[in-house]
């Protein structure tokens, strides 16, 4: 019998050499580069010399290829400043490689909680930038990722999962946009129990994941078995409709489901193995669009002043609301998420960004997509007002990672079409919710008011997690604006197109209204005849001063060595 | 958090360098470079403050043993004596290219 050796007991870079062709591995961005984390020591902890991520160059299958590969064990994989620089950074060159018909094969191995909370900001960034490289990628040649475990991937890094052409898990690995712990601290013991491990493994495991259609292949915990896996995914060549497109599958899977009921693990397989052989027409009445007993939030009242008098969308999700009108000219489709106390799913009646929420808003930009096909395309502007992504068992167990992706996907394919996609932040955006819904997009705006935020997290939860005080937390924020929450802290790293003063961000008036349409008209013309990439947050004046520094240097030095 | 740095006399100079291990818990990430000085300086940085003396002994009795002229940076999260020692034979055995 073959002797088995363990993929999981590697570390990161014997798991890159494992996966490329033998005798080909050559790193770039190495240990002996030093580029590591600015951010970490002003905050008392030690830094690692790669940052935890390590970049590989070689071979797969004879064909050029870049794995990049998450240490776990470092900061429990968590994605920092140069972290996320060096995945964004290595899978763009892979872009630019293939754009110009150099065939390069990109893999990701995962192990990872997600944003690193002490760099918080920067890592939302970075994810953003890795999911806009991997959508532009996919079209090219197939962007595969292996969960081996033991970490798994969360948090952002699951929504990055749910965009690859493919995923190889395995069962040690799990895939889960929030982990146990968190849902439990956010939602109560009742709803997941962080210590019931069974449990656990049933609803974000890698064989639950693989039977229910969110990952392509359970492999087993050796290294000739995921090499293997890999090379056969590059030979099948591009997926057609990669999994966070399938829009109406995943809609009509949701709506087969009734959240008043308990959902057990198993039952869930039976529901999934029944929708992938019925038709994917979803089924299912029609809601009302609102229903008028909804409590006040930013992200309603400027929908309804973007949108007055003009006829909303129809739909079935009521927290998703969708209008077309028309502004100097160009022709905008208005996606707000918005509270809805009815909501069939409980975790998500507050306004946060759930399961129904993320595929209602791909299915409202696939519409746009197709239907301007032939002609001018029309602008999306999405109203961000999300607290949070929603926390609970049955959106982990029905893949909220996935509807996120589906999100994501369609912001990103939107935006690379030519659909200027301009995003305002008028109140709350944070995390998943806001990596979902907002951060795809070419322009970002924001009302420079005090109730706007930008983060990873509630600060609660972060101190928690961090092993801080609130007051610490506080203090940590001022070393780093990553951390900070305020929006002006945000706009030092360079991200925002602009940011809206001396707006009435809770009770808007007309005035307020001309000024903010103004702002959106300009950033819709300052798209045209513009790169469609999110390169415009690097090169923006308060990135190269000093705002992503880091994220910039590393870009550079990839560049350098990369062939 | 603290940082230090020690120097002790050395005399036979280093074929390559070697990176080993990881800045996790109780373990610690060491980067090993040839030094063109007849002296190995160690630049420790570490998350368990209030050991200095601890890691002079240590280094010292391995320097002892080995004699190199290098230039080691350490970062460290919490390892013991004893990791600390298996990883710098490691270290020295990786940039023996064994």
């Amino acid at each position: 019998m073959k002797h088995r050796e363990s993929f999981v007991e590697l570390d990161a870079r014997e798991r890159a050499r494992a996966v490329l062709d033998e005798g080909t591995f050559r790193e770039i961005l190495g240990p002996f580069d030093r580029m590591e984390s600015p951010h970490l020591e002003p905050q008392g902890i030690v830094p690692q010399s790669d940052d935890g991520v390590v970049v590989a160059r070689g071979k797969i299958g004879g064909v050029f290829a870049v794995v990049i590969s998450i240490e776990g064990k470092f900061q429990g994989g968590g994605i920092g400043e140069v972290a996320g620089a060096k995945i964004a950074g290595a899978l763009e060159l892979a872009l630019k490689d293939n754009e110009n018909g150099v065939s390069t094969r990109p893999v990701l191995l995962f192990d990872t909680g997600g944003v690193r909370l002490q760099e918080a900001n920067y890592g939302l960034l970075s994810i953003a930038e890795i999911q806009a490289a991997i959508v532009a990628l996919r079209r090219h040649v197939p962007v595969v990722g292996v969960i081996p475990g033991k970490i798994g991937s969360f948090g952002g890094m699951s929504i990055t999962a749910g965009l690859l052409s493919a995923l190889i898990m395995t069962r040690e690995g799990r895939l889960g946009l929030n982990g146990p712990e968190v849902i439990e601290q956010e939602a109560g013991i009742e709803e997941f129990d962080s210590a019931d491990r069974q449990l656990i493994w049933n609803t974000i495991g890698g064989a639950q994941r693989v039977a229910t259609g969110f990952a392509d292949e359970l492999a087993a915990d050796d290294v000739t078995a995921i090499a293997e896996a890999i090379r056969a995914v590059f030979a099948r060549g591009v997926r057609e409709t990669p999994r966070s497109a399938q829009v109406e599958l995943y809609r009509s899977l949701l709506k087969a489901v009734d959240p008043a009921q308990p959902l057990h693990t198993e039952i869930f397989r039976e529901i999934w193995q029944q929708r992938q052989g019925a038709g994917k027409k979803a089924s299912g009445k029609a809601a009302e669009p609102d229903r008028g007993n909804a409590p006040p939030s930013r992200g309603r009242t400027w929908f309804q002043m973007l949108t007055v008098g003009c006829e909303p969308i129809a739909g079935d999700v009521p927290s998703v609301r969708c209008a077309d009108a028309t502004l100097g000219g160009e022709r905008v489709r208005y996606i707000a998420v918005v509270p809805d106390p009815d909501s069939r799913f409980p975790r998500a009646r507050q306004g946060e960004v759930g399961l129904e929420e993320g595929w209602a808003i791909a299915e409202y930009i696939r519409q746009a997509m197709e239907a301007d096909q032939a002609g001018e395309r029309r602008a999306i502007a999405a109203i961000v007002d999300v607290p949070s992504q929603a926390y609970g068992y049955r959106e982990e167990l029905l893949g909220i990672h996935l509807a996120c992706a589906a999100a994501v996907d369609a912001y990103a394919t939107a935006r690379e079409l030519g659909h200027p996609v301009i995003t305002l932040v008028v109140g709350h955006a944070i995390s998943g919710a806001f990596l979902s819904h907002g951060m795809q997009a070419n322009r970002i705006l924001a009302l420079d008011d005090e109730g706007v935020h930008v983060h990873v997290m509630s600060k609660q939860s972060a101190a928690r997690i961090t092993r801080r005080s609130v007051a610490e937390l506080e203090e940590a924020t001022k070393k780093v604006p990553a951390m900070a929450y305020d929006i002006r802290s945000f706009a030092t790293l360079g991200a925002l197109h602009e940011l809206i003063g001396g707006v009435n961000a809770d009770t808007p008036g007309d005035e307020d209204r001309a000024l903010v349409q103004d702002k959106i008209a300009e950033a819709i013309k300052s798209t045209r005849f513009a790169p469609r990439d999110l390169h415009v947050r690097l090169s923006s004046e308060a990135a190269s001063r000093g705002g992503r520094t880091a994220s910039i240097q590393v870009r550079r030095m990839l560049a350098e060595q990369w062939r | 958090m603290e940082t230090f740095t020690f120097e002790f006399p050395a005399t036979k100079r280093l074929q390559g360098r070697a990176h080993v291990g990881v800045v996790g818990s109780g373990d610690l990430e060491i980067l090993l470079e040839p030094s063109t000085e007849p002296r190995t300086r160690v630049v420790i940085r570490t998350g368990c403050t209030g050991f200095q003396e601890k890691w002079r002994l240590v280094l010292e009795r391995f320097l002892t043993a080995n004699d190199v002229a290098a230039d080691i940076q350490v970062n460290d999260f919490g390892a013991t004596p004893g990791v600390v020692t298996l990883r710098l034979a490691q270290a020295l055995e990786v940039s023996q290219g064994r």
